[in-house]
């Protein structure tokens, strides 16, 4: 019995960074020194009886040397609601790492970074392990507003930014997917390219097109509802793009995700 | 010392926490979180005669105080789970019960019999109450059915055999009493409640089945009554489920008239729910002069 998985870790800081989006920075040694970008953390909604399940985030980024962990997330019903309105020291009940992480080629030259909305949470800690082996890298983020974009600073440091706006009020005026197949097309020479993305389905749906077209190598994080994180309520349901008929249909965003190579499951449009 | 043991049939189980089917995986996804030794009974996920890839999504709703799912029994297969899942479970030192379910009256004595020389199984729980499947309930609606597919299995194994009931159906005790002249040694109850979600602003229903089974604290009310309808009415003893989240949900059950618990959603946000209960049994009956847990069964005052 490992008792690391289940555990509390204390809250240090709750910062609002964009428009209902908050980071928490929280102390938890196993986390901060274990964590893989694309895994998630389960987290209880503290002193509120009703609301059972825990709530999935993506581990944003990771402080080893000072013990911490950030999560991003959007202040959407009254589970996130409570947790941005936490106070500094408070406990948090977590369960993780869950899930598996991102996958790098030996081969990879260049990181294609493709996020909309909130989905940028995975890829700061993404981004601080490919700086690491020095992999050049793209990222195209895509928001309704430019209030929304969070941590721009921060990632243009790792990163070119290629910046999209529902509104026009920042960056290119459309979706985030035109901008990458713009540059796709543009850089024809898809040699030593890998794709991560992370976003709203239609999205992902495009995402996929685009990537099959170029015949780049491109893995999703996918968002499901889930009530445990850790395979027990296999209600995280994936449909596989290769399924064995009657017998195995579905992977489990939780166990066999939250990453996935985007050519082995079925994203509707 | 605190003597927590019960009686299921033949078995003593070293205390009554037992953990639902459906909740507990095959208990090796647990490993992390539970002295698995320390749980008195655990039920496997429902296991079929041939695999299932289980429903569509969305499989799953979150509601206030519970959550509807219509999994629809994703499982390998007997065959496979043979092979792949009893290993795990032959290694753990406390009783195991197999959930079996077929697709037809047959596939439920099919599946017992199939296990029959597999070792390390105390018993089976017989799954007649599924709302996510075809024909799933219509097991344990039918009086007549109900005792049939007991008698069934009963024929083809010595071991202890426990139903799982469905609590939508006019009268419980009815079907817990087809069962137990069937042979069952004893019954589980209540699987989950038929409900269903809708989304207003889509106005489709969430769920890919559009009804569902629903489970989780805001049942155990219901619970309560079908296992005191039990209680009063069979001498077989009966299982509770619904709700159960901490020892004093547990002991309101046993005080009503279960023999011992199941221990169900809250495992998904809890995964050490089953310790923890253990452990405040232990407490309460410390603290209240109990010497053996067996005593307060049934022991409501009326």
């Amino acid at each position: 019995m490992s008792p690391e998985i289940l555990h509390h870790a204390t809250v240090r800081s709750i910062e609002q960074v964009a428009r209902d989006t908050y980071l928490i920075c929280s102390v938890d040694e196993q986390v901060s020194c274990n964590a893989r970008a694309g895994q998630f953390l389960e987290i209880k909604v503290p002193h509120c009886a009703e609301i059972l399940w825990r709530r999935p985030f993506s581990i944003h980024n990771t402080q080893p040397q000072k013990h911490t962990f950030d999560i991003l997330f959007q202040t959407i019903g009254q589970g996130t609601h409570r947790l941005a309105h936490l106070a500094p020291d408070s406990e948090l009940d977590i369960l993780g790492p869950l899930g598996n992480h991102f996958y790098y080629e030996r081969e990879m030259r260049e990181a294609i970074v493709v996020a909309g909305g909130l989905g940028i949470a995975p890829f700061m800690l993404m981004m601080r392990e490919l700086a690491q082996r020095r992999i050049p890298m793209q990222l195209f983020y895509g928001v309704g507003s430019s209030d929304q974009f969070c941590c721009l600073p921060l990632f243009e440091k790792y990163a070119t930014l290629h910046l999209s706006t529902i509104d026009g009020s920042l960056g290119h005026q459309g979706l985030v997917t035109d901008l990458l197949s713009d540059y796709l097309d543009r850089n024809s020479d898809n040699h030593g390219k890998s794709l991560f993305v992370c976003g709203p389905t239609p999205m992902l749906h495009k995402v996929k097109e685009i990537a099959a077209c170029h015949t780049i190598a491109a893995q999703a994080s996918v968002e499901t509802v889930m009530a445990c994180g850790f395979g027990a309520c296999v209600g995280c349901a994936v449909p596989m793009t290769n399924p064995v008929a009657g017998q195995k249909e579905y992977f489990l965003a939780c166990k066999d995700g939250p990453v996935f190579d985007m050519r082995e499951i079925v994203i509707d449009d | 010392m605190i003597d927590l043991s019960v009686q299921i049939g033949p078995l003593t189980l070293k205390n009554p926490v037992m953990t639902a089917s459906g909740t507990f995986g095959y208990a090796d996804e647990f490993v992390d979180f539970c002295d698995l030794n320390e749980i008195g009974g655990i039920i496997t996920k429902t296991v079929t005669p041939q695999p299932r890839a289980g429903n569509a999504p969305r499989r799953i709703v979150e509601l206030p105080y519970g959550m509807l799912n219509s999994i629809g029994l994703p499982n390998v297969g007997i065959e496979n789970f043979i092979l792949e899942k009893m290993p795990f479970l032959q290694t753990l030192k406390t009783h195991i019960f197999i959930n079996v379910a077929g697709t037809d009256e047959e596939g439920f004595a099919y599946c017992v019999c199939r296990l029959e020389d597999v070792a390390g199984i105390s018993g089976y729980e017989l799954n007649y109450s599924c709302p996510n499947v075809k024909h799933g309930t219509s097991f344990s609606s039918d009086a007549r059915i109900a005792e049939r597919v007991t008698r069934n299995v009963r024929k083809v194994t010595a071991r202890p055999v426990i139903v799982k009931l469905t609590p939508n159906v006019t009268s419980i005790a009815e079907i817990g009493r087809a069962c137990e002249n069937g042979g069952a040694d004893a019954v589980s109850a209540i699987n989950t409640v038929v409900g269903m979600s809708v989304d207003i602003k889509t106005r489709k229903p969430r769920l890919s089945t559009i009804i569902g089974g629903y489970s989780g604290p805001a049942i155990k009310p219901i619970a309560l009554a079908k296992v005191f309808e039990l209680a009063q009415n069979l001498s077989i003893p009966v299982i509770a489920i619904g709700g159960i989240a901490c020892a004093g949900d547990a002991l309101e059950f046993l005080v009503a008239g279960a023999t011992a618990f199941q221990v169900g959603t809250v495992n998904f946000h809890e995964p050490n729910a089953t310790m923890k209960i253990k452990k405040d049994l232990e407490f309460y009956c410390q603290k209240n002069n109990i010497v053996k847990l067996m005593d307060i069964v049934g022991s409501i005052q009326l």
